[in-house]
């Protein structure tokens, strides 16, 4: 009768540890050359040092839109992709990495009606001169007033310059600092490339020992001579390990976490909590409802077991950055779907009725799927001056974006509210009772959060320009969003509203805090923006819809609901 | 409280005012924003945040309906809430119910007067929060954090308040190895009027930008007059901004009607050109004025001056009367201080191989005769210098060896700070009650 109870947990948990290991079991064939210490090796890009299998896998992302390169159909590891595109680059030159979708682009390359989605650069090469003619066209167009196919056009274009500058060694600085005085500096400043275009090339008189090395594992590859790339490779990798110890330790530790992927894996765990939450769902209706407490214990099994890889995830990028968990728009994606998992936890260990773990589990993957739609070449950048401070990177902002999680925690809980009492008869009056007293905390919670994150972010501004409040976009959002949690707190003080027009407050709630976080982004103003962001605007919109949908059926008179909740 | 006026304060203390208030704000707060996406954002503050009424458009066919504004919504707020402690403020005093509490926290099990580490600890505790212990004993519990969190907001609303009509915010750009003594408003001009002739020091008459800009009569206005000023000052006009034209990109026409007869003027064209809108795009103003110079009744020519130091760079230029030489400078109004700022480095990193700026600092020697003062100050990204009531932020440069301070004097700097702190109290501790009698309701 019990085994049940103990089975389905057990298989859910051991189901999860597969799904999280599997990336980062060692693989039978790895090869003739040795890619993985390869991929391990630190080089200075963007202003931080990583391993080189960031760097391949953070430019097909922005190039390719995916970590893995196609050649002849097959598709190859980013890091195998790199050392072809720098040793061997007119063989790189039929990888399909440029990723166009605007069909009148694609025409411009010669692929009408095509359904290929990602080109070759001898392909792209091939059409230089029609898609010159458009570059001269756009040179002078400023962002913000060109047409989609003209960004779509200027996006490749920089995708181009982003590969070619791999290409010619520009990017990455690769040759490490091993005299004092010394900077990280690109190969092609001690070596010429052995690219045609780099002819006459000024290269540096004397290169410097490592840049010799890092010469001769790339001739290797290029004469196709394995043991001599390894060799090479294997004596280089150990003086870097011998001088720059610490920093060879952190590129190892990044090639592992790019392996694991931890959101990756997050966000396939969570949808796994989500449907065994709804087996529980589902099941709760049958006779002595055992299978739905299984699926039940099985959701929070596998909710903690998620939980615990996104805390690893986060504290992973905090070990690799040296930042506080938010410096970025992806990052507080991230942090905040591992607040509201969290949270959500904690109800549902307060109240075990399953709508903590449901929504941990939806919120966990929303939030993970649109951290993973932000990304965008490397998600560890370095902080400008005024923002490089871990004190306030780690006070208000954290405060802030506890603030956004809250009060998305209580729109989501709003939405469940009304769509159990308008669609189901699930909503008992014991669920009313306890969905609104969630809701209440959760506000509660929200509003002291959104309220000392804005002040401490007044306070930062007064510290770094003397200016407390700017009337910033960002900070404006801030505000609404602070003032959306009191006026829900006043209106139920003073009677005005119930459960139900808290849970319709709430879910307004979720529009507000959307516009605070995206949306003054988008208007593209203010000193906060983090960058334009091109289709993030509809999905906004559909967003906001499907928000104000949830709000009229919540204001549906209740003797049209399912649930009769008096 | 007298009932009558309980009842007639009840509709002005009602949550349903609140509510409304905190919906109009939101509703300001968001036509503002979108609003900075078309004007300047100071503009868009003046007119939305910092006015008791607007014209709002709603984006439809160029409608616009009348709408509070941040003033109003402020003052309706503060009234409100005061009104609804005045009405709903209980006062109790329960200092017994501290001191039994106090003595509860003993140790009795174990006989009299035997002082444990508890015991003691539980003294230090009381010694330091005795404020909020007696607090306690004036509210309940119940309202205390409510009231703590309003106290806050009052402070925080009267912060911006006094910074709104305090503060003042100057500039002090100096070059290495030069040494500054007055910061200057980007915002204002003055006209200023040097006779370098006295060893070891000039003097200079100034006159300012109001008194420029109020004599703007053409030529036949009245002359500014003083005894002080060497000359009279006919403005002849007065540009708020202005673009310098030289001789081949002017037209010709205005050439021939050029009113500068001596100096620049006759080489350049003032042209006016519409004032920046914000500061905080960076964009200043550069005024000009066009003014001729009178002798005891006898005219010494008509003098362009645009604003020295931006753009065309040194404009100040000699003007000779009898036979002394002055200079005349166009120049951001200053502000001398009693202390000076001598720049010994100004550093400026980037990330390798990246435009991203990682630091600016300005390495500075800070002298104050009066004050015994002479230190070196490192002055960087969130690290100012506070210094006699005025606080310095390294705000930018201009070139690798000029670096440009922020300096603000704003009286009310303190009060964010006290007013968060207090609303987080208060938020905690009203939040707290709650959380923990709903914890030991369900645990029972």
């Amino acid at each position: 009768m019990n085994k049940p109870v103990k089975i389905i947990p057990i298989v859910a948990v051991l189901l999860s540890l597969i799904v999280i290991a599997r990336p980062v079991m060692p693989k039978h064939d790895s090869g003739l050359y040795d890619l993985d210490t390869l991929a391990r090796l630190p080089v200075s890009a963007g202003g931080r040092t990583k391993p080189l299998d960031t760097v391949a896998r953070n430019s097909l992302m922005i190039v390719s839109d995916r970590q893995t390169a196609t050649l002849d159909g097959k598709r190859r590891p980013a890091i195998r992709w790199l050392i072809d595109l720098v040793a061997r680059p007119h063989e790189a030159g039929k990888y399909e990495v440029f990723r166009v979708d605007h069909p009148d682009v694609k025409s411009l390359i010669g692929a009408v009606n095509s359904d290929q989605k990602r080109f070759s650069f001898d392909h792209i090469f091939e059409h230089r001169q029609a898609l010159s003619q458009q570059s001269a066209l756009i040179e002078n167009v400023e962002r913000k007033n060109m047409t989609v196919y003209q960004r779509q056009l200027s996006e490749l274009f920089s995708h181009v310059n982003v590969y070619t500058s791999l290409r010619d060694w520009h990017t990455p600085y690769a040759v490490p600092p091993l005299a004092q005085g010394e900077d990280w500096r690109p190969l092609v400043q001690d070596l010429r490339a052995p690219h045609p275009e780099h002819e006459g090339h000024e290269a540096h008189p004397e290169p410097s020992a490592a840049a010799k090395r890092l010469g001769y594992i790339l001739m290797a590859y290029q004469n196709q001579e394995p043991d001599r790339f390894n060799s090479e490779l294997a004596d280089y990798a150990t003086m870097l390990d011998q001088q720059m110890p610490d920093i060879t330790r952190k590129a190892r530790f990044e090639v592992f976490f790019n392996q694991l992927q931890p959101f990756y894996q997050g966000t396939v765990l969570y949808v796994l909590a989500f449907l065994l939450v709804c087996g529980s769902l589902l099941t709760a209706g049958l006779k002595g409802s055992v299978i739905s407490t299984a699926f039940a214990r099985a959701t929070v099994a596998v909710l903690v077991v998620t939980f615990i890889l996104h805390t690893f995830g986060l504290a992973a990028r905090v070990y690799m950055q040296g930042y506080a968990p938010v410096t970025n728009l992806y990052s507080s994606a991230v942090f905040l779907g591992w607040f509201c998992v969290a949270m959500g936890l904690f109800l549902e260990w307060l109240f075990k009725n399953g709508m903590g773990a449901a929504l941990s589990a939806v919120i966990g993957f929303v939030t993970l799927i649109i951290a993973h739609n932000l990304a965008d070449g490397d998600t560890m950048n370095m902080m400008q001056a005024v923002l490089d401070s871990n004190f306030w990177l780690s006070t208000h902002v954290i405060t802030v974006t506890i603030g956004y999680s809250a009060t998305f925690l209580a729109g989501f809980l709003g939405i469940a509210y009304i769509l159990m009492g308008v669609y189901t008869p699930s909503l008992t009056s014991e669920r009313n009772k306890t969905l609104a007293k969630m809701m209440y905390g959760v506000i509660a919670f929200a509003l002291l959060f959104s309220f000392v994150g804005t002040v401490l972010g007044g306070i930062w501004a007064d510290q770094s320009w003397g200016r407390f409040w700017g009337w910033d976009p960002k900070e404006n959002g801030a505000v609404l969003i602070v003032l959306m949690n009191a006026l829900i707190l006043h209106a139920r003080w003073g009677g005005m509203v119930k459960a139900r027009g808290v849970a319709v407050l709430a879910v307004f709630g979720n529009i507000v805090t959307a516009w605070s976080w995206f949306g003054t982004n988008m208007l593209g103003v203010g000193l906060h923006s983090y960058g334009f962001m091109d289709s993030a605007v509809m999905w906004m919109l559909l967003f906001v819809a499907t928000q104000l949908a949830v709000m009229t059926a919540g204001m549906i008179p209740l003797s049209r609901w399912r649930s009769t909740t008096q | 409280m007298n009932n009558t006026i309980k009842k007639a304060l009840s509709p002005v203390a009602s949550l349903r005012l609140t509510v409304a208030l905190f919906a109009a704000a939101m509703v300001l707060i968001l036509a503002g924003t979108i609003a900075q996406k078309y004007q300047g954002n100071w503009a868009v503050v003046d007119e939305y945040f910092r006015s008791l009424w607007l014209m709002m458009p709603i984006g439809i066919a160029g409608l616009k309906v009348p709408f509070i504004g941040g003033y109003s919504i402020c003052i309706l707020m503060l009234v409100n809430l005061i009104a609804a402690h005045a009405v709903r403020f209980k006062i109790q005093w329960k200092p017994g119910k501290i001191l039994q509490a106090f003595i509860n926290l003993f140790p009795t099990h174990s006989g009299r007067g035997k002082f444990t580490w508890k015991s003691i600890a539980t003294i230090l505790l009381f010694f330091s929060l005795w404020p909020f212990l007696l607090w306690h004993a004036i509210i309940p519990w119940k309202r205390a954090g409510i009231i703590t969190t309003h106290v806050g907001l009052i402070l925080l609303l009267t912060g911006e308040l006094v910074t709104g009509l305090f503060a003042v915010e100057w500039q002090m750009p100096i070059d290495e190895g030069h040494s500054a003594n007055y910061a200057h408003d980007i915002r204002e001009v003055e006209l200023a009027i040097v006779d370098p002739s006295p060893e070891g020091h000039d003097n200079v008459v100034i006159v300012p930008q109001s008194v420029l800009a109020d004599h703007k009569d053409g030529a036949g206005g009245a002359a500014i007059q003083n005894e002080l000023l060497p000359f009279d000052i006919q403005v002849i006009d007065w540009m708020p901004n202005a673009q310098l034209q030289g001789p081949m990109s002017a037209e010709p026409q205005r050439w021939e009607n050029n009113p500068a007869t001596k100096g620049m003027g006759t080489m350049a064209l003032a042209t006016q050109i519409p004032t920046a809108t914000g500061v905080e795009g960076g964009r200043v103003d550069a005024p000009a004025v066009y003014m001729k110079l009178i002798h005891n009744g006898q005219p010494l020519g008509t003098w362009l001056a645009p604003l020295h130091g931006i753009g065309m760079g040194d404009t100040r230029q000699p003007v000779t009367v009898g036979d002394k030489t002055y200079l005349i400078e166009l120049r951001f109004k200053r502000d001398y201080k009693p202390y000076t700022l001598h720049l010994i480095d100004f550093k400026h990193d980037k990330f390798v191989g990246t435009q991203v700026a990682r630091n600016f600092s300005s390495e500075v020697r800070l002298t104050d005769p009066a004050n015994h003062t002479d230190r070196t100050v490192l002055i960087y990204m969130n690290h100012p210098l506070r210094y006699r009531g005025e606080t310095f932020y390294q705000s930018g440069y201009f070139g690798e060896t000029r670096t440009i301070l922020q300096v603000v004097r704003n009286p009310g700097w303190l009060l964010p700070y006290a007013a968060c702190a207090l609303v987080s109290l208060g938020l905690i501790l009203h939040f707290g009650v709650m959380l923990s009698k709903f914890v030991s309701r369900t645990r029972r």
